[in-house]
Protein backbone atom coordinates (compact mmCIF):
# COMPACT_ATOMS: atom_id res chain seq x y z
CA UNK A 1 0.00 0.00 0.00
CA UNK A 2 2.92 2.33 -0.63
CA UNK A 3 1.05 4.43 -3.13
CA UNK A 4 -1.31 5.51 -0.36
CA UNK A 5 1.41 6.96 1.78
CA UNK A 6 2.10 9.57 -0.89
CA UNK A 7 0.63 12.92 0.05
CA UNK A 8 0.12 11.96 3.65
CA UNK A 9 1.38 14.09 6.50
CA UNK A 10 4.76 12.83 7.68
CA UNK A 11 5.57 13.87 11.25
CA UNK A 12 9.17 15.04 11.01
CA UNK A 13 10.34 18.22 12.68
CA UNK A 14 11.93 20.18 9.85
CA UNK A 15 11.79 23.96 9.40
CA UNK A 16 9.08 23.41 6.78
CA UNK A 17 6.99 21.59 9.37
CA UNK A 18 7.37 24.49 11.76
CA UNK A 19 6.32 27.17 9.30
CA UNK A 20 2.91 28.71 9.78
CA UNK A 21 0.37 26.88 7.58
CA UNK A 22 -1.01 30.20 6.30
CA UNK A 23 2.46 31.06 5.10
CA UNK A 24 2.89 27.67 3.48
CA UNK A 25 -0.40 27.83 1.60
CA UNK A 26 0.28 31.33 0.29
CA UNK A 27 3.85 30.39 -0.57
CA UNK A 28 2.84 27.30 -2.50
CA UNK A 29 0.22 29.24 -4.45
CA UNK A 30 2.73 31.98 -5.31
CA UNK A 31 5.31 29.44 -6.41
CA UNK A 32 2.77 27.63 -8.54
CA UNK A 33 1.75 30.84 -10.27
CA UNK A 34 5.42 31.71 -10.78
CA UNK A 35 6.03 28.35 -12.41
CA UNK A 36 3.18 28.85 -14.85
CA UNK A 37 4.13 32.39 -15.91
CA UNK A 38 4.83 32.55 -19.64
CA UNK A 39 8.41 33.39 -20.46
CA UNK A 40 9.59 34.36 -23.91
CA UNK A 41 12.33 32.39 -25.61
CA UNK A 42 13.17 28.73 -25.08
CA UNK A 43 16.53 29.36 -23.44
CA UNK A 44 15.02 31.57 -20.75
CA UNK A 45 11.97 29.31 -20.33
CA UNK A 46 14.14 26.35 -19.49
CA UNK A 47 16.61 28.37 -17.42
CA UNK A 48 13.83 29.69 -15.22
CA UNK A 49 12.18 26.26 -15.18
CA UNK A 50 15.46 24.79 -14.04
CA UNK A 51 15.80 27.33 -11.23
CA UNK A 52 12.28 26.62 -10.03
CA UNK A 53 12.84 22.89 -10.29
CA UNK A 54 16.00 23.20 -8.22
CA UNK A 55 14.10 25.10 -5.54
CA UNK A 56 11.29 22.53 -5.40
CA UNK A 57 13.77 19.67 -5.19
CA UNK A 58 15.62 21.38 -2.33
CA UNK A 59 12.35 22.00 -0.48
CA UNK A 60 11.23 18.45 -1.13
CA UNK A 61 14.51 17.20 0.24
CA UNK A 62 13.88 19.30 3.34
CA UNK A 63 10.60 17.46 3.99
CA UNK A 64 12.52 14.20 3.48
CA UNK A 65 10.20 12.97 0.78
CA UNK A 66 12.20 11.29 -1.91
CA UNK A 67 11.83 12.63 -5.44
CA UNK A 68 12.32 9.14 -6.81
CA UNK A 69 9.31 7.89 -4.84
CA UNK A 70 7.20 10.62 -6.44
CA UNK A 71 8.49 9.90 -9.93
CA UNK A 72 8.00 6.20 -9.35
CA UNK A 73 4.41 6.71 -8.30
CA UNK A 74 3.75 8.71 -11.42
CA UNK A 75 4.31 5.80 -13.74
CA UNK A 76 0.87 6.41 -15.15
CA UNK A 77 2.08 9.86 -16.20
CA UNK A 78 4.18 8.31 -18.92
CA UNK A 79 1.02 7.68 -20.84
CA UNK A 80 0.25 11.37 -20.57
CA UNK A 81 3.76 12.26 -21.69
CA UNK A 82 3.30 10.28 -24.87
CA UNK A 83 -0.15 11.73 -25.34
CA UNK A 84 1.16 15.27 -24.97
CA UNK A 85 4.02 14.58 -27.34
CA UNK A 86 1.61 13.15 -29.88
CA UNK A 87 -0.66 16.17 -29.65
CA UNK A 88 2.16 18.66 -30.01
CA UNK A 89 3.62 16.74 -32.92
CA UNK A 90 0.29 16.57 -34.72
CA UNK A 91 -0.50 20.21 -34.13
CA UNK A 92 1.17 22.72 -36.43
CA UNK A 93 3.42 25.09 -34.54
CA UNK A 94 2.77 28.80 -34.97
CA UNK A 95 6.27 30.29 -35.04
CA UNK A 96 8.92 27.65 -34.70
CA UNK A 97 12.41 28.78 -33.71
CA UNK A 98 14.23 25.53 -33.01
CA UNK A 99 14.29 24.18 -36.51
CA UNK A 100 12.83 21.16 -38.21
CA UNK A 101 13.05 17.78 -36.54
CA UNK A 102 11.92 15.89 -39.57
CA UNK A 103 10.10 16.46 -42.81
CA UNK A 104 8.18 13.49 -44.15
CA UNK A 105 6.52 14.34 -47.44
CA UNK A 106 5.39 17.69 -46.23
CA UNK A 107 4.59 16.60 -42.68
CA UNK A 108 6.90 18.98 -40.88
CA UNK A 109 7.59 18.54 -37.19
CA UNK A 110 9.64 21.16 -35.37
CA UNK A 111 11.82 20.63 -32.31
CA UNK A 112 9.58 23.22 -30.66
CA UNK A 113 6.92 20.56 -30.25
CA UNK A 114 9.23 18.48 -28.11
CA UNK A 115 10.33 21.52 -26.11
CA UNK A 116 6.69 22.46 -25.53
CA UNK A 117 5.83 18.99 -24.24
CA UNK A 118 8.95 19.00 -22.05
CA UNK A 119 7.96 22.36 -20.58
CA UNK A 120 4.48 21.14 -19.67
CA UNK A 121 5.78 17.95 -18.09
CA UNK A 122 8.37 19.85 -16.06
CA UNK A 123 5.65 22.19 -14.82
CA UNK A 124 3.39 19.30 -13.89
CA UNK A 125 6.13 17.57 -11.93
CA UNK A 126 6.91 20.80 -10.10
CA UNK A 127 3.25 21.28 -9.27
CA UNK A 128 3.01 17.79 -7.82
CA UNK A 129 6.20 18.38 -5.85
CA UNK A 130 4.83 21.59 -4.39
CA UNK A 131 1.55 20.05 -3.26
CA UNK A 132 3.54 17.16 -1.83
CA UNK A 133 5.72 19.57 0.13
CA UNK A 134 2.62 21.23 1.53
CA UNK A 135 0.74 18.07 2.51
CA UNK A 136 3.79 16.21 3.82
CA UNK A 137 4.77 19.02 6.16
CA UNK A 138 1.39 20.37 7.29
CA UNK A 139 -1.07 18.67 9.60
CA UNK A 140 -4.50 18.52 7.94
CA UNK A 141 -6.00 20.31 10.93
CA UNK A 142 -3.51 23.17 10.67
CA UNK A 143 -4.33 23.39 6.99
CA UNK A 144 -8.01 23.89 7.72
CA UNK A 145 -7.22 26.51 10.35
CA UNK A 146 -5.31 28.34 7.67
CA UNK A 147 -8.19 27.98 5.19
CA UNK A 148 -10.59 29.33 7.76
CA UNK A 149 -8.29 32.25 8.43
CA UNK A 150 -8.20 33.09 4.73
CA UNK A 151 -11.97 32.75 4.44
CA UNK A 152 -12.73 34.89 7.49
CA UNK A 153 -12.94 38.22 5.60
CA UNK A 154 -15.74 36.68 3.52
CA UNK A 155 -17.89 36.52 6.63
CA UNK A 156 -18.83 40.12 5.86
CA UNK A 157 -20.82 38.92 2.87
CA UNK A 158 -22.30 36.14 5.04
CA UNK A 159 -20.09 33.46 3.63
CA UNK A 160 -20.16 30.51 6.10
CA UNK A 161 -16.39 30.44 6.60
CA UNK A 162 -16.45 28.33 9.73
CA UNK A 163 -18.86 25.77 8.31
CA UNK A 164 -16.83 25.39 5.15
CA UNK A 165 -13.64 25.02 7.17
CA UNK A 166 -15.31 22.43 9.38
CA UNK A 167 -16.51 20.46 6.36
CA UNK A 168 -13.00 20.49 4.93
CA UNK A 169 -11.48 19.47 8.24
CA UNK A 170 -13.90 16.56 8.62
CA UNK A 171 -13.16 15.44 5.07
CA UNK A 172 -9.43 15.61 5.72
CA UNK A 173 -9.79 13.94 9.08
CA UNK A 174 -11.49 10.95 7.49
CA UNK A 175 -8.98 10.37 4.71
CA UNK A 176 -6.69 8.18 6.85
CA UNK A 177 -9.71 6.41 8.32
CA UNK A 178 -11.06 5.63 4.89
CA UNK A 179 -7.62 4.49 3.77
CA UNK A 180 -7.51 2.10 6.70
CA UNK A 181 -10.98 0.89 5.76
CA UNK A 182 -9.85 0.41 2.18
CA UNK A 183 -6.91 -1.59 3.37
CA UNK A 184 -9.06 -3.73 5.60
CA UNK A 185 -11.75 -4.43 3.01
CA UNK A 186 -9.09 -5.15 0.38
CA UNK A 187 -7.50 -7.73 2.64
CA UNK A 188 -10.85 -9.27 3.48
CA UNK A 189 -11.76 -9.57 -0.19
CA UNK A 190 -8.31 -10.88 -1.05
CA UNK A 191 -8.96 -13.61 1.50
CA UNK A 192 -12.06 -14.40 -0.52
CA UNK A 193 -9.92 -14.92 -3.60
CA UNK A 194 -10.19 -11.48 -5.21
CA UNK A 195 -7.17 -10.40 -7.20
CA UNK A 196 -6.97 -6.62 -7.46
CA UNK A 197 -3.80 -6.57 -9.50
CA UNK A 198 -4.24 -9.13 -12.23
CA UNK A 199 -6.96 -10.35 -14.54
CA UNK A 200 -9.02 -8.91 -17.35
CA UNK A 201 -11.06 -5.76 -17.35
CA UNK A 202 -14.32 -7.44 -16.30
CA UNK A 203 -12.64 -9.34 -13.46
CA UNK A 204 -11.03 -6.18 -12.20
CA UNK A 205 -14.32 -4.32 -12.35
CA UNK A 206 -16.05 -6.88 -10.13
CA UNK A 207 -13.01 -6.81 -7.87
CA UNK A 208 -13.40 -3.07 -7.61
CA UNK A 209 -17.13 -3.23 -6.79
CA UNK A 210 -16.33 -5.66 -3.99
CA UNK A 211 -14.13 -2.90 -2.59
CA UNK A 212 -16.18 0.19 -3.33
CA UNK A 213 -19.57 -0.94 -2.04
CA UNK A 214 -18.37 -1.90 1.45
CA UNK A 215 -16.44 1.38 1.53
CA UNK A 216 -19.54 3.39 0.70
CA UNK A 217 -21.52 1.53 3.32
CA UNK A 218 -18.96 2.20 6.01
CA UNK A 219 -18.52 5.83 4.95
CA UNK A 220 -22.26 6.47 5.23
CA UNK A 221 -22.37 4.72 8.57
CA UNK A 222 -19.49 6.77 9.87
CA UNK A 223 -21.04 10.02 8.71
CA UNK A 224 -24.27 9.19 10.47
CA UNK A 225 -22.44 8.27 13.66
CA UNK A 226 -20.43 11.46 13.49
CA UNK A 227 -23.53 13.58 12.94
CA UNK A 228 -25.22 11.94 15.91
CA UNK A 229 -22.18 12.39 18.11
CA UNK A 230 -21.94 16.07 17.18
CA UNK A 231 -25.61 16.64 17.86
CA UNK A 232 -25.36 14.84 21.21
CA UNK A 233 -22.73 17.33 22.25
CA UNK A 234 -24.90 20.24 21.19
CA UNK A 235 -22.78 21.30 18.26
CA UNK A 236 -23.85 24.68 16.92
CA UNK A 237 -21.94 25.93 13.90
CA UNK A 238 -22.73 29.53 14.76
CA UNK A 239 -21.46 29.36 18.31
CA UNK A 240 -18.43 31.40 19.23
CA UNK A 241 -15.54 29.16 20.14
CA UNK A 242 -11.99 29.41 21.28
CA UNK A 243 -9.22 27.27 20.01
CA UNK A 244 -6.65 25.08 21.66
CA UNK A 245 -4.01 25.54 19.00
CA UNK A 246 -3.49 29.13 18.04
CA UNK A 247 -1.57 29.91 14.88
CA UNK A 248 1.40 32.15 15.55
CA UNK A 249 3.20 34.09 12.88
CA UNK A 250 6.92 34.22 13.65
CA UNK A 251 9.87 36.10 12.16
CA UNK A 252 10.77 32.97 10.26
CA UNK A 253 7.42 33.07 8.49
CA UNK A 254 8.10 36.65 7.41
CA UNK A 255 11.52 35.66 6.15
CA UNK A 256 10.25 32.73 4.12
CA UNK A 257 7.34 34.75 2.77
CA UNK A 258 9.75 37.49 1.70
CA UNK A 259 11.91 34.91 -0.02
CA UNK A 260 8.94 33.48 -1.90
CA UNK A 261 7.75 36.98 -2.82
CA UNK A 262 11.20 37.83 -4.13
CA UNK A 263 11.22 34.62 -6.13
CA UNK A 264 7.76 35.39 -7.49
CA UNK A 265 8.74 38.96 -8.27
CA UNK A 266 11.79 37.78 -10.15
CA UNK A 267 9.71 35.43 -12.28
CA UNK A 268 7.10 38.13 -12.87
CA UNK A 269 9.79 40.60 -13.94
CA UNK A 270 11.35 38.12 -16.33
CA UNK A 271 7.95 37.26 -17.73
CA UNK A 272 6.84 40.84 -18.32
CA UNK A 273 10.08 42.43 -19.45
CA UNK A 274 11.33 39.49 -21.46
CA UNK A 275 14.71 39.90 -19.80
CA UNK A 276 17.34 37.56 -21.15
CA UNK A 277 20.36 36.79 -19.04
CA UNK A 278 22.31 35.42 -21.99
CA UNK A 279 22.03 38.74 -23.78
CA UNK A 280 24.19 40.26 -21.02
CA UNK A 281 27.07 38.14 -22.24
CA UNK A 282 26.32 38.99 -25.82
CA UNK A 283 24.97 35.53 -26.61
CA UNK A 284 22.18 35.19 -29.06
CA UNK A 285 19.62 32.67 -27.96
CA UNK A 286 16.42 31.23 -29.29
CA UNK B 1 2.65 -29.77 10.84
CA UNK B 2 0.22 -27.44 9.15
CA UNK B 3 1.58 -24.01 10.01
CA UNK B 4 5.14 -23.17 11.00
CA UNK B 5 6.46 -19.70 11.90
CA UNK B 6 10.25 -19.45 11.84
CA UNK B 7 11.58 -16.38 13.63
CA UNK B 8 9.14 -13.99 11.99
CA UNK B 9 9.51 -10.23 12.28
CA UNK B 10 7.06 -7.71 10.91
CA UNK B 11 7.47 -3.94 10.86
CA UNK B 12 4.72 -1.52 9.85
CA UNK B 13 5.63 1.70 7.97
CA UNK B 14 9.24 0.77 7.64
CA UNK B 15 11.74 3.63 7.47
CA UNK B 16 9.25 6.35 8.41
CA UNK B 17 8.70 8.04 11.77
CA UNK B 18 5.55 5.91 12.15
CA UNK B 19 7.60 2.71 12.16
CA UNK B 20 6.21 0.12 14.59
CA UNK B 21 7.32 -3.42 15.20
CA UNK B 22 4.30 -5.69 15.32
CA UNK B 23 6.03 -9.06 15.37
CA UNK B 24 9.33 -9.52 17.10
CA UNK B 25 10.77 -12.92 16.31
CA UNK B 26 7.77 -15.22 16.44
CA UNK B 27 8.43 -18.95 16.20
CA UNK B 28 5.61 -21.41 16.63
CA UNK B 29 3.96 -24.36 15.01
CA UNK B 30 0.34 -25.30 14.73
CA UNK B 31 -0.47 -28.92 14.07
CA UNK B 32 -2.88 -30.17 11.46
CA UNK B 33 -6.34 -30.69 12.88
CA UNK B 34 -5.69 -28.77 16.06
CA UNK B 35 -7.79 -26.03 17.62
CA UNK B 36 -5.41 -23.24 18.53
CA UNK B 37 -6.38 -20.14 20.44
CA UNK B 38 -4.32 -16.99 19.98
CA UNK B 39 -4.57 -14.63 22.94
CA UNK B 40 -2.91 -11.53 24.30
CA UNK B 41 -3.66 -7.91 25.02
CA UNK B 42 -4.92 -5.50 22.36
CA UNK B 43 -2.14 -4.48 19.99
CA UNK B 44 0.15 -7.41 20.80
CA UNK B 45 0.29 -8.50 17.16
CA UNK B 46 -2.39 -11.21 16.97
CA UNK B 47 -4.09 -9.85 13.86
CA UNK B 48 -0.73 -9.20 12.19
CA UNK B 49 0.28 -12.78 12.92
CA UNK B 50 -2.80 -14.37 11.39
CA UNK B 51 -2.48 -12.25 8.26
CA UNK B 52 0.86 -13.93 7.63
CA UNK B 53 -0.80 -17.32 7.44
CA UNK B 54 -2.59 -16.57 4.17
CA UNK B 55 0.09 -14.24 2.85
CA UNK B 56 -1.84 -10.99 3.13
CA UNK B 57 1.31 -9.80 4.80
CA UNK B 58 4.82 -11.05 4.14
CA UNK B 59 7.39 -11.13 6.92
CA UNK B 60 9.99 -8.36 7.13
CA UNK B 61 12.32 -11.11 8.29
CA UNK B 62 11.83 -14.83 8.72
CA UNK B 63 9.52 -17.32 7.12
CA UNK B 64 6.05 -18.81 7.44
CA UNK B 65 5.30 -22.25 6.04
CA UNK B 66 1.75 -23.47 5.54
CA UNK B 67 1.61 -27.07 4.29
CA UNK B 68 4.61 -26.53 2.07
CA UNK B 69 3.59 -23.06 0.85
CA UNK B 70 6.35 -20.67 1.85
CA UNK B 71 5.75 -17.02 2.74
CA UNK B 72 9.20 -15.58 3.23
CA UNK B 73 10.83 -12.17 3.51
CA UNK B 74 13.05 -13.36 0.69
CA UNK B 75 11.04 -12.91 -2.49
CA UNK B 76 12.95 -15.64 -4.28
CA UNK B 77 12.02 -18.23 -1.68
CA UNK B 78 8.38 -17.20 -1.61
CA UNK B 79 6.04 -19.68 -3.29
CA UNK B 80 4.07 -18.62 -6.34
CA UNK B 81 0.31 -18.67 -6.77
CA UNK B 82 -0.98 -17.04 -3.66
CA UNK B 83 -4.51 -18.01 -4.72
CA UNK B 84 -3.75 -21.67 -4.02
CA UNK B 85 -2.78 -20.76 -0.48
CA UNK B 86 -5.85 -18.59 0.08
CA UNK B 87 -8.08 -21.37 -1.15
CA UNK B 88 -6.47 -23.55 1.46
CA UNK B 89 -6.56 -21.04 4.32
CA UNK B 90 -9.81 -19.24 5.08
CA UNK B 91 -9.42 -16.04 7.08
CA UNK B 92 -12.43 -14.44 8.73
CA UNK B 93 -11.58 -10.90 9.75
CA UNK B 94 -12.81 -9.10 12.81
CA UNK B 95 -16.25 -7.62 12.12
CA UNK B 96 -16.47 -9.43 8.78
CA UNK B 97 -19.95 -8.00 8.18
CA UNK B 98 -18.28 -4.98 6.57
CA UNK B 99 -17.09 -7.02 3.62
CA UNK B 100 -20.55 -7.81 2.24
CA UNK B 101 -21.35 -6.17 -1.06
CA UNK B 102 -23.55 -8.31 -3.32
CA UNK B 103 -27.26 -7.81 -4.00
CA UNK B 104 -28.36 -11.05 -2.40
CA UNK B 105 -27.08 -13.17 0.45
CA UNK B 106 -26.53 -16.26 -1.71
CA UNK B 107 -24.56 -14.29 -4.29
CA UNK B 108 -22.33 -12.85 -1.61
CA UNK B 109 -21.60 -16.26 -0.12
CA UNK B 110 -20.96 -17.71 -3.57
CA UNK B 111 -18.47 -14.92 -4.33
CA UNK B 112 -15.40 -16.64 -2.88
CA UNK B 113 -16.06 -20.11 -4.38
CA UNK B 114 -16.51 -18.43 -7.75
CA UNK B 115 -13.23 -16.56 -7.33
CA UNK B 116 -11.55 -19.85 -6.58
CA UNK B 117 -12.69 -21.26 -9.87
CA UNK B 118 -16.02 -22.97 -9.21
CA UNK B 119 -18.79 -22.75 -11.78
CA UNK B 120 -21.77 -20.51 -10.98
CA UNK B 121 -24.07 -23.39 -10.14
CA UNK B 122 -21.54 -25.25 -8.03
CA UNK B 123 -20.72 -22.04 -6.18
CA UNK B 124 -24.39 -21.41 -5.49
CA UNK B 125 -24.78 -24.94 -4.18
CA UNK B 126 -21.76 -24.48 -1.93
CA UNK B 127 -23.23 -21.20 -0.76
CA UNK B 128 -26.53 -22.81 0.18
CA UNK B 129 -24.71 -25.54 2.08
CA UNK B 130 -22.56 -22.99 3.94
CA UNK B 131 -25.61 -20.88 4.81
CA UNK B 132 -27.23 -24.02 6.20
CA UNK B 133 -24.14 -24.65 8.31
CA UNK B 134 -24.29 -21.21 9.92
CA UNK B 135 -28.02 -21.63 10.49
CA UNK B 136 -29.58 -19.39 7.87
CA UNK B 137 -32.43 -21.02 5.96
CA UNK B 138 -33.78 -20.60 2.43
CA UNK B 139 -35.74 -17.47 3.30
CA UNK B 140 -32.43 -15.60 3.49
CA UNK B 141 -31.09 -16.62 0.06
CA UNK B 142 -32.67 -13.82 -1.94
CA UNK B 143 -32.56 -11.09 0.67
CA UNK B 144 -30.14 -8.19 0.52
CA UNK B 145 -27.28 -8.61 3.00
CA UNK B 146 -27.69 -4.96 3.99
CA UNK B 147 -31.15 -5.42 5.48
CA UNK B 148 -30.05 -8.15 7.90
CA UNK B 149 -29.29 -7.69 11.58
CA UNK B 150 -25.67 -7.43 12.76
CA UNK B 151 -25.51 -11.05 13.90
CA UNK B 152 -27.06 -12.34 10.70
CA UNK B 153 -24.66 -10.29 8.61
CA UNK B 154 -21.76 -11.82 10.46
CA UNK B 155 -23.13 -15.29 9.83
CA UNK B 156 -23.38 -14.51 6.12
CA UNK B 157 -19.80 -13.25 6.09
CA UNK B 158 -18.55 -16.38 7.85
CA UNK B 159 -20.55 -18.56 5.47
CA UNK B 160 -18.75 -16.70 2.68
CA UNK B 161 -15.48 -18.20 3.92
CA UNK B 162 -16.85 -21.63 4.81
CA UNK B 163 -18.31 -21.97 1.32
CA UNK B 164 -14.96 -22.82 -0.25
CA UNK B 165 -14.12 -25.42 2.43
CA UNK B 166 -10.71 -24.23 3.61
CA UNK B 167 -8.46 -26.77 5.35
CA UNK B 168 -7.30 -24.13 7.77
CA UNK B 169 -9.84 -21.73 9.22
CA UNK B 170 -8.65 -18.59 10.97
CA UNK B 171 -11.22 -16.52 12.82
CA UNK B 172 -10.43 -13.17 14.38
CA UNK B 173 -12.69 -12.52 17.38
CA UNK B 174 -15.85 -13.98 15.89
CA UNK B 175 -17.91 -13.47 19.03
CA UNK B 176 -17.10 -9.77 19.58
CA UNK B 177 -20.32 -7.79 19.88
CA UNK B 178 -22.64 -10.81 19.71
CA UNK B 179 -25.23 -11.61 22.37
CA UNK B 180 -24.30 -14.56 24.66
CA UNK B 181 -26.56 -17.04 22.88
CA UNK B 182 -25.34 -15.94 19.47
CA UNK B 183 -21.75 -16.27 20.63
CA UNK B 184 -22.45 -19.75 21.93
CA UNK B 185 -23.98 -20.99 18.69
CA UNK B 186 -21.13 -19.35 16.76
CA UNK B 187 -18.58 -21.27 18.82
CA UNK B 188 -20.57 -24.48 18.47
CA UNK B 189 -20.29 -23.98 14.71
CA UNK B 190 -16.50 -23.68 14.84
CA UNK B 191 -16.31 -26.72 17.11
CA UNK B 192 -18.30 -28.69 14.57
CA UNK B 193 -16.07 -27.50 11.73
CA UNK B 194 -13.03 -28.46 13.76
CA UNK B 195 -14.44 -31.97 14.30
CA UNK B 196 -14.76 -32.39 10.55
CA UNK B 197 -10.95 -32.21 10.39
CA UNK B 198 -10.31 -28.51 9.78
CA UNK B 199 -7.42 -26.82 11.56
CA UNK B 200 -8.88 -23.89 13.47
CA UNK B 201 -6.96 -20.85 14.65
CA UNK B 202 -9.05 -18.58 16.84
CA UNK B 203 -8.11 -15.10 18.00
CA UNK B 204 -10.05 -14.21 21.11
CA UNK B 205 -10.12 -12.31 24.38
CA UNK B 206 -12.61 -14.67 26.01
CA UNK B 207 -10.80 -17.16 28.23
CA UNK B 208 -13.97 -19.18 28.78
CA UNK B 209 -13.94 -19.96 25.07
CA UNK B 210 -10.24 -20.83 25.24
CA UNK B 211 -10.88 -23.28 28.09
CA UNK B 212 -13.90 -24.87 26.44
CA UNK B 213 -12.68 -25.31 22.88
CA UNK B 214 -8.94 -24.92 22.38
CA UNK B 215 -6.37 -27.67 22.71
CA UNK B 216 -3.42 -25.32 22.28
CA UNK B 217 -3.01 -21.71 23.40
CA UNK B 218 -0.48 -19.25 22.08
CA UNK B 219 0.00 -16.18 24.25
CA UNK B 220 1.48 -13.20 22.45
CA UNK B 221 3.01 -10.33 24.33
CA UNK B 222 4.50 -7.31 22.60
CA UNK B 223 5.05 -9.16 19.34
CA UNK B 224 6.73 -12.14 20.99
CA UNK B 225 5.42 -15.58 21.88
CA UNK B 226 5.11 -15.57 25.67
CA UNK B 227 3.64 -19.06 26.10
CA UNK B 228 2.63 -22.03 24.00
CA UNK B 229 0.76 -24.52 26.09
CA UNK B 230 -2.62 -26.17 26.70
CA UNK B 231 -5.37 -24.08 28.33
CA UNK B 232 -5.40 -25.81 31.71
CA UNK B 233 -1.68 -25.38 32.33
CA UNK B 234 -1.91 -21.80 31.13
CA UNK B 235 -4.54 -20.93 33.71
CA UNK B 236 -2.39 -22.59 36.36
CA UNK B 237 0.16 -19.79 35.84
CA UNK B 238 -0.08 -16.17 36.71
CA UNK B 239 -1.54 -14.81 33.50
CA UNK B 240 -2.57 -11.34 34.59
CA UNK B 241 0.78 -10.07 33.34
CA UNK B 242 -0.57 -10.73 29.83
CA UNK B 243 -3.83 -8.98 30.74
CA UNK B 244 -5.73 -12.27 30.61
CA UNK B 245 -8.42 -13.37 33.01
CA UNK B 246 -8.74 -16.85 34.48
CA UNK B 247 -12.11 -18.37 33.50
CA UNK B 248 -14.74 -18.47 36.23
CA UNK B 249 -15.31 -22.18 36.02
CA UNK B 250 -11.60 -22.89 36.38
CA UNK B 251 -11.44 -20.75 39.52
CA UNK B 252 -14.52 -22.46 40.94
CA UNK B 253 -13.09 -25.92 40.42
CA UNK B 254 -9.75 -24.85 41.86
CA UNK B 255 -11.48 -23.53 44.99
CA UNK B 256 -13.54 -26.69 45.27
CA UNK B 257 -10.36 -28.75 45.01
CA UNK B 258 -8.72 -26.66 47.69
CA UNK B 259 -11.62 -27.55 49.95
CA UNK B 260 -11.09 -31.22 49.29
CA UNK B 261 -13.36 -32.06 46.38
CA UNK B 262 -11.65 -34.80 44.33
CA UNK B 263 -12.18 -33.13 40.95
CA UNK B 264 -9.90 -33.43 37.93
CA UNK B 265 -8.85 -29.94 36.82
CA UNK B 266 -7.52 -31.21 33.51
CA UNK B 267 -10.88 -32.56 32.44
CA UNK B 268 -12.79 -29.35 33.08
CA UNK B 269 -13.78 -27.67 29.84
CA UNK B 270 -16.95 -25.94 30.87
CA UNK B 271 -20.17 -26.42 32.77
CA UNK B 272 -21.18 -29.76 31.18
CA UNK B 273 -17.87 -31.43 32.03
CA UNK B 274 -18.09 -30.13 35.61
CA UNK B 275 -21.61 -31.52 35.88
CA UNK B 276 -20.39 -34.88 34.59
CA UNK B 277 -17.66 -35.03 37.20
CA UNK B 278 -20.03 -34.04 39.97
CA UNK B 279 -22.50 -36.68 38.86
CA UNK B 280 -19.72 -39.27 38.83
CA UNK B 281 -18.70 -38.25 42.37
CA UNK B 282 -22.28 -38.52 43.56
CA UNK B 283 -22.47 -41.99 41.96
CA UNK B 284 -19.38 -43.10 43.85
CA UNK B 285 -20.84 -41.99 47.16
CA UNK B 286 -24.24 -43.52 46.63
Amino acid sequence: MNQFSLGRYVPYDTFLHRLDPRDKILGVILLMVAIFLPISGWAMTFTMGGIAFLLTVVLLYCTRTSLLAILGSLKSMWLMVFFLLAIYILMPHSNPTLGVAWNLNGWIVYWDSFAEAGKIILRLIMMIELTMILTASTKPLDMTYAFEWYLTPLKIIRFPAHEVAMTISIALRFIPTLLDDTNRVMKAQESRGVDFKHGGLWKRLTALTSLIIPLFVSAFMRSEELANAMECRGYDPKAKRTRFRVLKWKWFDWASLLFVLAFFGFFLYVSISGWNVYALFGLVTL
Amino acid sequence: MAIIFKDVFYVYNKKTPLETEALNGVSLSIEKGSFTALVGRTGCGKSTLVQHINALLSPSKGEVEVDGWINSSDKKRRSKHVRELRKHVGLVFQFPEYQLFEETVEKDVAFAPKNFGQKDEEALKAAHAALGEVGLDESFYKRSPFELSGGEKRKVAIAGILAFHPDVLIVDEPTAGLDPLGAKSMMALFEQIHRSGVTVVLVTHDMNIVLSYADQVVVLDDGKVARITDPVSLFGDDIEAFSLETPLIYRLVKDLKARGAPLDLNAIKGLPSLADQLAALKGEKA
